[in-house]
């Protein structure tokens, strides 16, 4: 009993730093349709950016946290134009071409990473690093339980945005229909620039917890890229609630077969059910794709 | 008769002809370091065509090809293990029914889904291959398996060459002149449209899935015995498809020469600047600057380069047809 | 002199088209005047296992830059100096392939120096055969690479299946531990790490309460909680450097802490305990060599020496690994002034130079070092003796067995600070 209370918190927490993960992602997968392959690209970097600021600088992560997520949001509203031109240029198949854009942009970044801070893996200190609350027989991590309550935060805070602000109606309308949003005088360039940054933001904040949960090398942007999809398509493509439901999903599938059949096989079965999901349900779990 | 070729369709039948000729030689004057590069070149060739036929024609992105190609690797490696030992070529044709079978098993429910979901649910069966890969004893686990070494470069650059070729031939007569390929690309077009028309899609894009990966594992098999060592990280890992993905979309989708050019100036960029400053890391972020500016400014891919454009397969086949 | 065509500025000056690079890349080459032995370097500076193939790299350079300070490596009383060149196996296989062939083809290396993994290293091992080229590998612990009885590949440091299982025998002596829980990495190495964890624990006649493997990119919190669960005195774990720091901190945050952590590999690298600061101490390791060893040589000095040496060089202190890299170079030297030829060595030459690394017995700063002739161990050094460390104070400190002990083993582990 005590072990699958454990196993359940395990999996709600690894969830959480699903969610987080992918939350953004689906935000602009949503409203500018791109596959964004450098994800873990945005994780990776926030969580070098909290490493260096907590090493050169002594600032705690939940501090530095803010200001790596304005830093990255203008690095995203900066770059948000160029992707928007690649994806809405006329040739064919500009999704894909998108797709590889982004990936050009994923091996520059993991490569500059490699080149420029080596090939060490960095561990990121906080004030809840190693603390713990214990709640009967179960072990609750803080610092997995804070990237939790961002996941929430996240959730509601976009929930806000999206359906309470005049600039989240705009984004709405854009997500519905590009060319109809426009001839309402929504500026659909500078709204799908701003939707990058904000995703580029969150991904990069997301990478500051993730960095201090485990830690962070050049190479980790592959693992989260491939998570972020996943997660993603399992909520069904720019769902923002669904990623809620499908990131819970995956992290109890994890942790429950982690702790009754093995962790061998516990990815094996992650994979296995996110296929299977999507052959029977094909707009994700809770059938909201898009 | 050839007299009425026109100037630039002389000029391209010609260059055509040279190359094969320069392919077939190439072996006598080139060290066997450079061969080994252009034997890559050929196999991702192969590999980038193998991908297009359902990225390209059929329309359907698929991030999951690794899995084929590690299902080729996989039969080769296992049945040439010293207590089989069944010889190279007799591993192929089953390497190619494994992958086809497996194809077609899966082609129909999965084909169901459309674009990033058919993308990802398709990477999804492949990281899932990759972990049964890992778990399954037969495979060698995470070890891996060794291949009895044949340490003829001659002989892996042939095979290598046929075999592209056969592929490229074989695709452009299908893709391009039968029914087969017209269908394909009514689907691509517009997939309701074409059902209307009274085409069996499910049936058209299943084929099409499976005889990718048919070609995918053909590949992976010969690859299997020339690296004679394989993994299912490296046989099997995302980097396999990605680079497949990359290849044609920076060749020309959906063209028949365009993933043999992007195949061939990918990987000879890759080697290059791997092989010139591979002693640090900063190869890799030049690479991504790369194929961001080709995505930037060459948006149709480098086909779109060369005269006759996007419709490059269109001034061959016309030239094939006068001959 | 000055409008000499060296080989490289040839290939960058043909690169400007492309096709003059797989067309017109004949072998124009001008060597350098004077013959100097041509060594390339096959490792993973990127991908998955950069951590180690980069301290490979340190290794080796360190003797070359040691080497060709007293004007090179001696042959016949002359001197020759040595040039290295690097191929990135990007940690992939075909890779390790396409480097060897180029450095032994492009830049006609005569010798290799040998990659950090055992799936590279397997597949490098053809193309040395094809070529006659010899490799020394300063790093491949995997017990597989030596079952194929590679003629001409040499290895410095022992396979894990000889170091692991002892180490849990000399700790659970020192310890009393009585369970012991095994978990590793399913990858090659870790694998083959905690598969020698369990048959140690076998041997001894501990309990064994878990073995367990997970996936490289799995979420550590199962495992631990398992572990946790079970409660044994000593944990094991298979892994590198970022799983083992992903351990500790997933460990900490779930307030786990056995009596005592044993860790392989990576927690020898000064990187291990400089990034997890305070929570490193207490960890155990297996090394086969350490600052503290008695052995000394002509170039390195002592053990200590080499240590500062190299954190001078390098700015943090050598592990294992690097010292076996740099005692490569030593094996190569012996090697070469046994062979009695000048470079540059030709085929011929190089299998005698085989023959002769078959021959070594020579003790450097980082032991003895002589290779198996038969065995599962074929042309393994088997001689170092490992020993058990501990994290002290950011340190790395031998506390087992008993003779090599510098401090006293910290059992059981105090709580995270």
């Amino acid at each position: 009993m005590d072990v699958l209370l454990q196993a359940l918190l395990n999996g709600i927490l690894i969830g959480g730093i699903l969610i987080c993960l992918t939350v953004g992602f689906q935000l602009t997968f949503g409203v500018l349709h791109v596959i964004d392959f450098a994800v873990g690209g945005w994780v990776m970097l926030g969580g070098y950016a909290a490493y260096w600021a907590s090493r050169l600088l002594g600032v705690d992560p939940f501090i530095s946290v803010f200001f790596v997520f304005v830093l990255f949001a203008g690095v995203g509203c900066a770059l948000g134009p160029l992707i928007y031109h690649v994806r809405t240029s006329r040739y064919a198949r500009p999704d894909l071409m998108a797709l590889a854009f982004t990936f050009g942009i994923f091996i520059m970044m993991r490569g500059g990473a490699l080149w420029l801070w080596s090939f060490d893996s960095r561990s990121v200190d906080s004030v809840l690093s190693g603390a713990s609350l214990s709640i009967g027989p179960v072990t609750v991590p803080l610092l997995r339980l804070s990237a939790f309550g961002m996941a929430l935060l996240l959730g509601l805070g976009l929930f806000v945005l999206l359906y309470r602000t005049r600039f989240g109606m705009a984004v709405r309308a854009v997500a519905q229909n590009r060319d109809h949003a426009g001839l309402m005088g929504v500026d659909v360039k500078r709204v799908s620039a701003y939707v990058y940054g904000i995703y580029t933001g969150i991904t990069a904040s997301a990478g500051v917890l993730l960095a201090t949960i485990y830690s962070v090398n050049p190479e980790v942007g592959v693992r989260y890229t491939l998570f972020a999809f996943f997660v993603a398509v399992l909520a069904g493509l720019g769902s923002v609630g669904g990623v809620l439901v499908a990131g819970l999903v995956l992290g109890l599938v994890e942790s429950l077969v982690g702790t009754y059949v093995g962790t061998r096989y516990s990815l094996l079965v992650v994979f296995a059910t996110l296929y299977l999901v999507l052959l029977i349900s094909p707009k994700g779990i809770l059938q909201r794709g898009i | 008769m050839v007299s009425k070729l026109s100037r630039p369709q002389l000029a391209s039948l010609l260059a055509l002809f040279a190359g094969m000729v320069v392919l077939a030689v190439l072996p006598a004057y080139i060290d066997p370091y450079s061969l080994r590069i252009v034997t890559g070149v050929l196999m991702w060739a192969g590999l980038a065509c193998a991908w297009n036929i359902v990225g390209g024609y059929a329309g359907y992105i698929s991030f999951g090809h690794s899995a084929f190609f590690g299902i080729g690797a996989y039969v080769t490696g296992i049945l040439m293990q010293r207590d089989l030992g069944i010889p190279f070529l007799a591993t192929l044709p089953l390497g190619i029914l494994v992958a086809v079978g497996v194809a077609a098993a899966i082609g129909g429910p999965t084909m169901r889904l459309r674009g990033a979901y058919f993308a990802i649910a398709t990477w999804a069966f492949a990281e899932m291959l990759m972990q049964m890969a890992i778990v399954l004893d037969i495979t060698g686990g995470t070890a891996g398996l060794s291949l009895p070494a044949y340490l003829n470069e001659f002989f892996f650059y042939y095979t290598m060459l046929i075999v592209a070729l056969g592929v490229y031939l074989g695709t452009w007569y299908l893709l391009e002149r039968t029914r087969f390929g017209y269908r394909l690309k009514a689907l691509r077009d517009h997939e309701p449209a074409a059902e209307a028309m009274g085409i069996h899609t499910t049936r058209v894009k299943v084929q099409a899935f499976a005889l990718s990966a048919g070609i995918t594992s053909l590949f992976g098999s010969i690859y299997a015995y020339w690296v004679t060592f394989i993994d299912p990280r490296s046989v099997m890992g995302p980097e396999i498809t990605d680079q497949m993905v990359v290849m044609v979309l920076l060749g020309g989708l959906g063209t028949v020469w365009g993933p043999a050019l992007g195949a061939t100036v990918l990987w000879l960029i890759n080697r290059y600047i791997w092989s010139e400053l591979g002693d640090t890391a900063i190869y890799l972020p030049i690479l991504g600057l790369i194929i961001a500016l080709i995505v930037l400014f060459l948006p149709n891919g480098l086909i779109s380069l060369l005269p006759g454009g996007r419709r490059g397969h269109g001034l061959l086949g016309r030239l094939l047809r006068k001959l | 002199m000055t409008n000499k065509i060296s080989r490289r500025n040839f290939l960058k000056g043909s690169a400007y088209g492309l096709g003059a690079l797989t067309l017109g890349a004949p072998a124009i080459h001008v060597r350098a005047q004077e013959p100097v032995i041509r060594c390339g370097v096959v490792t993973s500076l990127s991908g998955e296992n950069r951590f180690g193939g980069n301290l490979t790299r340190r290794g080796y350079d360190l003797w070359a830059e040691e080497i060709n300070k007293l004007g090179g490596v001696e042959i016949n009383g002359d001197r020759y100096r040595v040039e290295m060149f690097y191929g990135d196996a990007q940690s992939r296989p075909a890779s390790g392939a396409d480097a060897a062939e180029r450095l032994i083809i492009r830049d006609e290396v005569s010798i290799l120096f040998g990659p950090y993994t055992s799936g590279v290293t397997l597949a490098v091992q053809p193309i040395c055969a094809k070529y006659g080229v010899p490799m020394i590998s300063g790093s491949a612990e995997s017990p597989n690479v030596w079952l194929e009885k590679p003629r001409f590949n040499f290895g410095m440091i022992p396979a894990v299946d000889h170091t692991a299982g002892s180490s849990i025998g000399v700790i659970a002596e020192a310890t009393g531990a009585a369970s012991v829980g095994v978990v590793g990495v399913d990858e090659p190495f870790s694998k083959e790490t905690a598969e020698g964890f369990r048959n140690g624990v076998n041997d001894t006649g501990l309990e064994l309460t878990r073995f367990e493997l997970f996936p490289a990119n799995a979420d550590l919190t199962p495992v631990v909680s398992n572990l946790k669960a079970d409660n044994p005195d000593l944990v094991a774990v298979g892994g590198h450097e970022e799983v083992l720091i992903n351990f500790i901190n997933t460990a900490k945050s779930l307030d786990f802490r056995p009596k005592a952590i044993l860790m392989h590999y990576g927690v020898t690298a000064a990187a291990f305990a400089d990034q997890l600061g305070a929570d490193a101490n207490g960890v155990l390791g297996i090394s086969v060599w350490t600052p503290n060893l008695p052995y000394r040589d002509d170039l390195f000095g002592t053990a200590s020496d080499y240590d500062e040496l190299s954190l001078a060089r390098w700015g943090s202190h050598p592990d294992y690994t690097e010292a076996a890299c740099s005692a490569s170079g030593l094996v190569l030297q012996d090697a070469a002034r046994r062979l009695g030829k000048p470079p540059v060595w030709d085929r011929q030459a190089r299998l005698e130079l085989v023959e002769a690394l078959e021959e070594t017995d020579i003790e450097t700063f980082y032991g003895p070092v002589a290779f198996e002739r038969e065995g599962n161990h074929y042309h393994n050094n088997i001689q170092p003796v490992p020993v058990v460390i501990q994290i002290t104070e950011g340190r790395v400190v031998p506390v087992a067995p008993s003779d090599a002990a510098q401090t006293e083993l910290v059992y059981p582990l105090p709580a995270f600070s």
